[in-house]
């Protein structure tokens, strides 16, 4: 703060007092200036006795939040502890004796505070209720992280769980107040505002950077302690404000955080920013004309913030260090700003962020801070938006690994090019043509002329044997083609992930292969069982006609030669017609009728081929079904499922 | 050359130059090396090591090469800090006149400006420091923006004043804020703070515990340059406590020797972008005239950056050189995975085309049913797809295995490693290349096998190729073929043929196997990591230190 003006002359009698005794707990006298005023005059005059601020301090200071008075151990009563309590004295960031005094001074009716907390009602907290839409957003985050927790890594869910936590932490606790912290730059003034809007000089301002080293908070209506218990603030840091009358109604309900800085060398202090950022309902930034393009504020948090900007308040401080128009400007510069950050306006009327220029040090545009944020808390609504707001970045991170580019699923074409591959695996197309052509060749043999049987014979005896014969009776290990197999098992895999976020496309590839195994085996011993079976062929019932019909061909070759034989011995009359018919007609018939038979045997022969293919394919298929497809489909549908849920996470959002 | 340290002594002729050309080559070819360094891996630290280059390779060519090769040359103050600071009404009150732009409206200073005297002003005109910056020419009246030429980057481009006012032998520049919101601008603030002689951090009130100035602060201790340091806008009446504090904070940090100039806060100041008063500035101004003037005092302060900057290569270089030997072994790990991958994958494939893999599913079916109801060429068409399918499953199996691998390495997310479009059919249609080949030129081996036999009988040339590829990739159950070769061809012809077959295929194998882990390294190959920059950085340095 540094203030150049010298208002509040009527504070100044006050603040030598309290400035003496900040500085005797080694802080240096200007750190404890007062409300409104920034002047550190560093000549401080010992007038305050120690008594009288002991006295004050416990009448105001450190008044207990009302549900928490009861339950709290008695050194936490402001009537037994203000004289004795070390850590007041000892803190050093912060005076009891200035509050009670100022309090006393300047309206005199410091017990209203101790009544106000004495005579409240039992409390009566009734806890926070979120809306259909938020309840059921909630219901499918917390389904999503159910059902994804054996998919994903912890790492990758931890944001949904913590934002189920806060959600769910936060419903039970008080509906009636709003959390707001006040969080910007060191030296931007969040402690003056803090205590403009308090009325009274709650938090330490100075110009030594950075000031504020821990949280403060501050409520204006009882209920709230369990509020700020969350926060971790603990109660020698929770303050009331100033009670009037028409400052108090206005902002009930309303508890106001201050915070450190977040950009000073201060390590523990950004810490401390980070953490209760994520816990409060709303924020209001407190940026000053010298800070508000600092980079470190619009990357490190409006901008990872832009979702809650229907929760945040923008406030430029200082304007009375801006002469003229400039403020206006400089105002317009942040809307910029803060657009290009992508943080909505809440400007006609539409939800976003309310940004305002105010002077905490001369009070401008304070009362309408005051007007915005008396509205805002008395709706309500902050908490819900919040999570709502949380949900929306938590759905956002985790659309990566829940969302698709494309259609997804096992399309009919890789259902059958996986069955097809398994078919090849085993060979049943081959065995098929093997099947039909054996069939064949048995029925040649069978309607073939004796003659060409007779010749195939002897050739039979004189050919070496390939190694078919001997290998045929054996039972064969690993017929089935292994590396197709995989192959088949992964392109279907690869089918099915496409497209698939990672960690799922992951899952599925795993249930594909730990379905495969032994799933080879299993072809090969199915093979076996529904392979061609060995031994002859079936026959059909035109067979045996067709060879009475060959032999008797032969018959009348012979008839129709021994025919002519009688007749060239003499035996027989010499009639040349009838006996060369009859040779010619067995002659021409008998490969007539074989190739007519070989002509009937196709249609057969294809069949028999066919069945025998189709036997293996269909055994090959089912069981690449049940052991390949099925888990497939299994985790397919719950990823289905999931990205359902993923849907209802998001879509209520929108 | 710079031989005396700052505080030993101050000659005029502490730059001597009889040492200097040596020196000078060692920092070029130091330049040269760190110019050459890549870190295209997305390591953890590679950005780092990235930022670290480019800004240890602009300090090069910006201050360090041209402050040795001119050592008369004016002195370079460049006045940094965050922003709203006051950078630029401290420069304009320094100068006296309006020279660069100050306002309420943040960032202000888009464009760096340099002032300097007219005498000198052809020390800057030229490339001789900055040399990435273009440089603007503005008359003088005109101080508002729109002096880019068209596709102009704003960020890159200085603008040279002259101030009759300025003392010779010093320029001021007023640089954009170390903290800006444009990036770019962030990055060329730090680039022109490394390229002074002199360091003046401004700072305010309000800023004096943040922490980003508080980094630049560090840095300047680090590289133990000249750094005048200049609490701004501070209202009068909190001066003694402010400057007491800062003060404080400063000796804390071990820079309590650094000289510490006030400016307070008036009406004038940075609202209205008016002009300080001269007494407000005149103990700065007396102190930058005292160092320009006094030989000595300018002598001592150029060297003492000078040797910092010196010095700080000594932590600089080794830094770099680890990033680059991180980012070999990262490359080195990832080759391995791919290597080790396909070795196992090819020891695999061995042992399944000696257990008679191949034949198995189709071909093996063709087989039984061979040669009755089968021919010869529906065999070798089976043998060759079964083969073709097991080097492929091979392929893709190795390329899973290094994805899985890849996953876990950070450094696979490098662009044209991450996003290998889907190759797979490609594979395919290759290894189908392959294979047909080696069925081609098995059928010329047995054609060539059965010609010598000149028998009449002699049998079919595709027959016998059938019979050898089956012998061949049949394992146990191809033994049957083997005794059909030697029957039909003789026993020495079946073995010659089966050897040479045999050596065809595994030469096949290997080659198919080879091509494809070439494929899938050359994305890393062409990252071109190599161990040999971090010996070169190391060596350049070591060169250098010999030469001081």
């Amino acid at each position: 703060m540094t203030a150049v003006t010298d208002q509040d002359h009527t504070e100044r009698a006050d603040q030598p007092g309290d400035a003496d005794k900040a500085g005797a707990a080694e802080n240096p006298p200007s750190k404890a200036s007062g409300n409104a005023s920034g002047t550190a005059c560093g000549n401080a005059s010992p007038n305050a006795s120690e008594g009288e601020s002991v006295d004050d301090a416990r009448a105001h200071a450190r008044v207990p939040d009302g549900d928490s008075s009861s339950r709290r151990d008695p050194r936490a009563d402001p009537r037994t502890d203000s004289r004795t309590d070390p850590r007041t004295d000892s803190s050093g960031t912060w005076d009891d004796g200035l509050i009670a005094r100022r309090v006393d001074e300047t309206t005199g009716g410091n017990q209203y505070a101790v009544m106000d907390s004495r005579t409240a009602a039992p409390p009566t907290v009734s806890p926070l209720v979120y809306d259909g839409p938020l309840r059921s957003r909630l219901e499918a985050l917390r389904e999503l992280v159910g059902l994804s927790r054996t998919r994903l890594d912890s790492r990758t869910l931890a944001e949904a769980g913590r934002v189920l936590d806060e959600a769910s932490a936060r419903r039970r606790l008080s509906g009636q107040h709003t959390v707001v912290a006040i969080a910007g730059a060191t030296g931007s003034g969040k402690s003056q505002l803090f205590n403009a809007l308090a009325g009274v000089a709650i938090s330490e301002t100075g110009v030594r950077r950075p000031t504020t080293a821990a949280p403060i908070a501050c409520s204006w209506s009882d209920g709230a302690a369990s509020l700020i218990e969350r926060l971790g603030i603990p109660p020698r840091l929770r303050r009331r404000p100033l009670p009037t009358g028409d400052g108090d109604s206005q902002l009930r309900g309303l508890v106001l955080i201050d915070l450190p800085d977040h950009d000073s060398a201060a390590v523990q202090h950004r810490e401390h920013v980070d953490r209760i950022l994520a816990l409060v309902d709303a924020v209001i930034w407190v940026v000053d004309p010298e800070k508000y393009a600092d980079a470190v504020l619009h990357e490190r948090y409006l901008r990872p913030m832009a979702a809650h900007a229907e929760i945040m308040f923008v406030v430029l401080n200082q304007i009375d260090r801006l002469p003229g128009e400039a403020a206006e400007q400089v105002l317009d510069d942040l809307r910029r700003l803060l657009d290009e950050d992508g943080i909505a306006l809440g400007e006609y009327g539409e939800p976003g962020t309310t940004v305002l220029a105010l002077s905490g040090l001369t009070g401008d545009g304070v009362g309408e801070l005051r007007e915005a944020l008396g509205q805002f808390v008395a709706e309500r609504a902050a908490p819900a938006r919040r999570i709502s707001a949380d949900v929306d970045i938590a759905a956002a991170r985790l659309w990566p690994v829940y969302a698709t580019q494309r259609r997804t699923g096992l399309s009919e074409q890789a259902r059958e090019e996986f069955a097809d591959r398994l078919a090849d695996a085993v060979g049943a197309t081959a065995a098929g043509e093997a099947a039909e052509r054996a069939w064949l060749r048995n029925a040649n043999r069978a309607c073939g002329t004796p003659w060409l049987r007779l010749w195939r014979w002897y050739q039979d005896r004189g050919e070496p044997t390939t190694g078919r014969l001997p290998s045929r009776t054996q039972a064969d290990e690993e017929a089935t083609a292994r590396q197709r197999v995989e192959q088949a098992v992964r392109t279907v895999a690869d089918r099915a992930s496409a497209g698939l976020p990672t960690p799922w496309a992951q899952a599925v590839r795993e249930a594909a292969v730990r379905g495969s195994q032994g799933l080879p085996e299993a072809l090969d011993e199915l093979s076996v069982r529904a392979g061609v079976p060995t031994g002859r062929p079936p026959r059909p019932g035109w067979w045996p006609m067709a060879v009475l019909v060959q032999a008797s061909m032969t018959i009348l070759q012979f008839l129709g030669g021994l025919w002519l034989l009688g007749q060239i011995v003499g035996v027989m009359s010499p009639n040349l017609g009838v006996p060369v018919l009859l040779m010619v007609i067995g002659i021409v018939g008998g490969p007539l009728i074989e190739w007519g038979c070989r002509m009937a045997a196709r249609g057969p022969a294809r069949r028999y081929g066919l069945e025998a293919e189709r036997r293996l394919r269909e055994a090959a298929a089912g069981c690449g079904r049940a052991r390949v497809l099925d888990p497939v489909a299994a985790e397919l549908l719950r990823y289905r499922e999931v990205r359902e849920q993923y849907g209802r996470v998001v879509g209520a959002g929108s | 050359m710079l031989q005396n340290s700052p505080k030993v002594g101050h000659s005029s002729h502490v730059v001597t130059l009889d040492v200097r050309p040596q020196l000078l080559n060692a920092l070029s070819a130091l330049r040269d090396r760190v110019a050459a360094a890549r870190f295209p891996l997305p390591l953890a630290g590679a950005p780092r090591a990235r930022a670290s280059r480019d800004e240890l390779l602009a300090q090069l060519d910006d201050y360090l090469v041209p402050r040795l090769r001119d050592p008369e040359a004016p002195l370079l103050a460049v006045v940094g800090g965050s922003t709203g600071a006051g950078k630029s009404t401290l420069v304009n009150s320094l100068v006296g006149r309006r020279v660069s732009e100050a306002g309420v409206l943040r960032p202000t200073t888009r464009t760096p400006v340099l002032v300097c005297h007219p005498e000198d002003h052809h020390w800057f005109s030229g490339m001789r420091v900055l040399p990435d910056l273009t440089r603007v020419w503005v008359a003088q009246q005109d101080p508002t923006d729109d002096l880019l030429l068209p596709g102009e980057n704003p960020a890159r481009v200085l603008r040279v004043e002259t101030a009759e006012t300025l003392p010779p032998g010093l320029a001021l520049l007023d640089a954009p804020d170390i903290d800006s919101l444009v990036s770019d601008n962030r990055v060329l603030a730090a680039e022109l703070i490394c390229a002074a002689d002199i360091w003046i951090m401004v700072t305010t009130a309000a800023r004096y515990a943040d922490a980003v100035p508080w980094h630049m602060l560090r840095t300047a201790k680090e590289y133990d340059v000249t750094l005048v340091t200049v609490l701004d806008r501070v209202p009068h009446q909190v001066v003694a406590e402010v400057s007491r504090q800062y003060g404080a904070l400063l000796t804390k940090a071990g820079l309590g020797q650094v000289p510490r100039f006030t400016v307070p806060e008036l009406p004038e100041s940075a609202w209205g972008g008016g002009l300080l008063p001269a007494s407000a500035v005149a103990q700065l101004r007396t102190w930058l005239v005292h160092q320009v003037q006094d030989p000595a005092a300018r002598q001592q302060v150029m060297a003492r950056t000078a040797h910092g900057v010196l010095d700080s290569l000594k932590s600089r270089m080794p830094e770099l050189a680890g990033a680059a030997a991180a980012q070999y072994a990262a490359a080195l790990r990832l080759t391995a995975a791919v290597d080790g991958a396909y070795d196992s994958e090819h020891t695999r494939v061995r042992g399944r085309l000696q257990a008679g893999a191949v034949l198995a599913g189709d071909a093996l079916k063709r087989w039984r049913a061979f040669p009755l109801d089968c021919t010869a060429g529906e065999l070798l068409d089976a043998l060759v797809e079964s083969l073709s399918t097991l080097l492929l499953c091979a392929v893709t199996a190795a390329d899973e295995r290094i994805d899985d691998a890849w996953r876990r390495e950070p450094a696979a997310a490098a662009p044209g490693l991450a996003d290998r479009e889907p190759a797979a059919e490609s594979a395919e249609h290759r290894i189908g290349l392959a294979v047909r080949r080696w069925r081609r030129e098995l059928e010329e081996y047995a054609e060539d096998e059965v010609r010598e036999l000149d028998r009449n009988l002699a049998p079919d040339p595709e027959l016998v190729a059938a019979l050898v590829a089956t012998s061949l990739l049949g394992g146990r159950r191809g033994r049957m073929a083997g005794e059909g070769l030697a029957e039909r061809i003789g026993a020495h012809g079946a073995l010659r043929l089966r050897d040479r077959a045999g050596r065809l295929l595994a030469e096949h194998v290997d080659r198919v196997l080879h091509v494809e882990r070439e494929r899938r390294l050359a994305p890393l190959d062409a990252l071109d990591v190599h161990p040999e920059p971090q010996a070169e950085l190391i060596a350049a340095l070591s060169v250098l230190q010999k030469e001081r």
